[in-house]
């Protein structure tokens, strides 16, 4: 039995992403928050979506799972009904889990199913070299929208306020620290937790920049900012000139689901796995 | 051989299938084998239901031809008139003058029963609700089926609405007895010596889900669908003794996705749906076999296309189940024609799924999965020992040298589960070498597509092979796959008699992989093959014709969403 450190975590695979990708950033954020909470290697879960930052998969020695682009989601939360003392966290990006996975995305804040989910946001579809995302905004052109995409981008935070998720953060790759902490809280948070992380393409994105963000980005100040606030969380989501960081809302009285399935209170689903099954009784009331 | 095929219509929400459920339930404690039948109309109130009730000495599949009908409107008589003939009897209620017999001629006023049903029911209970106690108590009294059964019958359905609840119903139905004493003519009971070997009443919804049950079972996931809504139900009622969770998922791309989950986490798992919910579990479908992990999933029959004939039968969707899923990899595809097979194989495909690290479907319909019938208890084990399957050594090498998808002789690779340590592995949706990192590698690549598909070798020798019902050797032999089984019993019951070699049937209970051997050498001894399937697409027929070269002649098909009824086939055997 060994901690997540950052020897377990090295796989042999060194990433395939661009030079100066955001992912590099949010990979180093995740890698130092798992090893922070200190969990031992094998009872963390990690599903990966499908895209720039699901191959991460391949970059992280874990019990991994590499779904289905957009499905993530439902495998984590079943990983995580049958085997409650499991930490999960999911991996995905934009179009992922806001566009393919949307329905998926709602389902998991409504259930609030305790698994953390940490987002690559950077409003463009990049493994399939650059079209629109549901997070792209109005107007841009991209290979899928040539004409300036008609529809208005997602609002991740306002979505996951409204729809029941228990916590809801927004990072950015350019603050590995900041983002670190994000995640930590998340992994720490008994409910669903988002962590939506702004992360500049630097292939297929030229307006969402690194220096883009940082001339936008800044971070909610707890001292005046009461994230336990649903209402407040939600106008806050909706600042676009300049763009918040940090815990937008957190709800800590919520159960998981998990924790309302009468069943898993006398343990995790693997633990009950019926060696013996005697079915007499139950057939008495079909004589 | 004895037997009595009756019938209740009326609007859905009459109280139809509770009455005859009663009705099954009467027969079966009678010493009956039973199987109920209903048809319904996708909504709620108001369509036409019927629900009919054939029981005797040897029973498995619905009859066309009433002894007995409940009207309850005026439907029950034009809907169902061909299945009337002179020795039809048509219970109606004396004071209910809406339905006008001068229009139907063929229905002669001698096979009228008229008994003031709602009326004695007021005067018992002082509403009309039991008047449906009293027709099962004329019933009773009319096939001779012993008023006592009835009683406890009702005592045991009501038990949990209380005392008074049972009082008022078994006054009503004293009622309806004195009143046939009274008033109509005496009985020859048909039943005089039931064979009283102990029977289950189930559903092919209810085999499944004991046989999953019997598997261990923990993990069940979908969306509702009609025809396996009921497994679902089954399922969920089931946590409170089972140690299974239950989730009605968002979608059914969410309930494969979740039982695949469930899987990778050590549990063993099943999702359900009908045609139009497996196109969206498709996906996952392939998912299952490239990540290798264990599922189980039942594919109801319905008739489509899209959205088609929600509440009716079909076996349309056997060549798209084999096919489903986008790439290659190892799949077993089962067709239980009965309650047995169903609990059986459904057991079997855990077990299966869990060693070969593959998935299993169980293909039903609706005929079979909602139909309620007696299977004899002697026939369905009750206790069970499970033991994990296929899993990796524990404790595993602490140099993390294990390897989840390592290359083996036999196809499957022992898995390691989160929260094993030294276990670690990922599942992986790419194509992946043997510790699961994705590969793009021609080698890699050939090798895993390899050791994934050598699992159907030893598979085979697992799955059930088809067999020959009847007579060793007949003038014709038909050929079936799932619930078409239970007509043809009948039809050999019917052509066969008094040791007639009339007709023999061979069932396929495993479409994939093919016993192509067995099937050959057993169609080698027919002199005619007629193949009965419930499709326009002879999918059956054309499966059997891959996998052995062997064609068709003949053919009985059906595609209106009405199950084969024994008494067309046994016609349709003069033109062959």
């Amino acid at each position: 039995m060994s901690t997540t450190s950052d020897v377990t975590l090295k796989s042999p695979i060194f990433p395939t992403w661009c030079p100066g990708c955001g992912d590099y950033g949010i990979w180093g954020a995740i890698k130092k928050a798992l090893v922070e909470c200190n969990i031992p290697e094998e009872q963390l879960v990690v599903v990966f979506g499908v895209g720039c930052s699901g191959n991460m998969a391949d970059f992280l020695r874990c019990y991994g799972f590499h779904a289905l682009h957009g499905r993530a989601l439902p495998n984590a939360e079943a990983i995580k009904l049958a085997n409650h003392g499991l930490k999960v966290v999911v991996i995905a990006g934009d179009g992922d889990t806001y566009g393919e996975g949307m329905g998926h995305f709602i389902a998991a804040c409504r259930g609030n199913h305790d698994i953390t989910l940490i987002v690559h946001d950077n409003q463009v579809y990049g493994l399939t070299t650059g079209q629109a995302a549901p997070t792209t905004p109005k107007g841009r052109e991209t290979k899928s929208t040539p004409t300036g995409q008609i529809e208005v981008p997602v609002n991740p935070i306002a979505l996951a306020v409204t729809t029941g998720a228990s916590f809801v953060a927004r990072g950015f790759a350019g603050n590995i620290p900041y983002t670190t902490e994000l995640i930590k809280k998340g992994i720490a948070h008994k409910g669903f937790a988002l962590v939506d992380v702004f992360q500049p393409c630097v292939t297929f994105n030229h307006e969402n920049t690194h220096v883009w963000y940082n001339e936008r980005v800044y971070q909610l100040d707890p001292a005046n900012y009461d994230a336990t606030k649903r209402d407040q969380a939600w106008t806050k989501s909706w600042e676009i000139e300049k763009l918040p960081l940090g815990v937008f809302y957190e709800d800590v009285t919520q159960h998981a689901y998990h924790e309302d399935v009468p069943l898993l209170a006398k343990g995790p689903l693997t633990t009950q796995f019926p060696s013996t099954v005697s079915l007499a009784e139950n057939f008495k009331e079909y004589q | 051989m004895a037997s009595l095929n009756w019938k209740i219509g009326g609007k859905a929400g009459e109280g139809i299938a509770v009455t005859s459920f009663l009705m099954s339930k009467i027969c079966q404690r009678a010493g009956l084998q039973v199987f109920e039948y209903s048809e319904y109309p996708s909504l709620i109130r108001g369509g036409h239901t019927s629900g009919q009730v054939k029981a005797g000495d040897a029973v498995s599949c619905q009859q066309k031809h009433v002894d007995l009908i409940v009207v309850m409107n005026e439907d029950t008589v034009r809907l169902h008139l061909d299945e009337f003939d002179e020795h039809t009897k048509l219970l109606v209620d004396t004071q209910d003058d809406k339905i006008d017999f001068t229009k139907y001629p063929s229905i002669k006023p001698e096979q009228l029963v008229a008994v003031p049903m709602v009326q004695i029911s007021r005067e018992q209970t002082g509403k009309s609700l039991a008047s449906n106690m009293v027709a099962l108590a004329v019933t009773c009294y009319l096939f001779g089926l012993d008023h006592s059964v009835l009683q406890q019958v009702i005592s045991d359905f009501f038990k949990k609405k209380g005392q008074t609840v049972i009082d008022e119903n078994v006054k009503a139905a004293d009622a309806g007895l004195k009143f046939s004493q009274e008033n109509l003519q005496i009985p020859n009971s048909k039943f005089q010596n039931p064979t009283a070997s102990k029977t289950l009443f189930w559903t092919g919804a209810e085999a499944i889900g004991f046989g999953a049950l019997s598997a261990g079972v923990q993990y069940y996931s979908a969306y509702p669908m009609t025809p396996t809504s009921n497994l679902m139900h089954f399922m969920a009622a089931a946590q409170a003794k089972f140690p299974v969770v239950v989730k009605h998922a968002e979608d059914e791309i969410s309930a494969i996705n979740g039982a695949l989950g469930a899987s990778f986490s050590g549990v063993r798992s099943m999702t359900g749906t009908a045609g139009g919910g497996f196109a969206l579990m498709v996906e996952g479908v392939s998912l299952a076999g490239v990540t290798e992990l264990p599922l189980v999933a039942v594919v109801g029959g319905r008739p489509g296309p899209a959205t088609g004939l929600p509440t009716w039968t079909s076996q349309t969707d056997l060549q798209y189940v084999i096919h489903a899923g986008h790439g290659e990899f190892p799949k077993v595809v089962f067709t239980p024609g009965n309650l047995e097979e169903s609990f059986k194989i459904t057991h079997l495909a855990f077990l299966l799924a869990e060693k070969y690290h593959t998935q299993c479907y169980i293909i039903s319909d609706k005929l079979l999965l909602e139909s309620r019938m007696t299977v004899d208890a002697s026939v369905i084990p009750t206790e069970f020992t499970n033991t994990r399957l296929s899993m990796a050594q524990d404790p595993l090498p602490e140099d993390n040298s294990f390897r989840r998808f390592i290359d083996t002789p036999e196809g499957y690779s022992p898995r390691s589960v989160p929260g094993q340590a030294h276990g670690l592995q990922l599942t992986n949706s790419y194509e992946h070498d043997e510790y699961g990192y994705a590969t793009e590698d021609a080698l890699m690549t050939k090798k895993m597509v390899e050791k994934r598909m050598r699992k159907l070798d030893g598979i085979i020798k697992e799955v059930p092979a088809p067999i020959v019902v009847g007579p060793a050797e007949a003038e014709i032999t038909f050929v079936c796959w799932g619930s078409t089984r239970l007509v043809l019993e009948e039809v050999l019951r019917q052509v066969n008699q008094n040791g007639a070699t009339r007709a023999n049937f061979i069932h396929i209970m495993t479409a994939m992989p093919f016993h192509k051997d067995v099937f050959a050498a057993l169609a080698g001894k027919a002199k005619k093959l007629v193949m009965v399937e419930e499709n326009i697409g002879r999918q059956g027929e054309l499966l059997i014709r891959e996998q052995t070269g062997i064609t068709f002649e003949h053919r009985i098909n059906r595609y209106d969403g009405r199950p084969f009824y024994a008494e067309d086939i046994v016609k349709e055997l003069e033109n062959l």
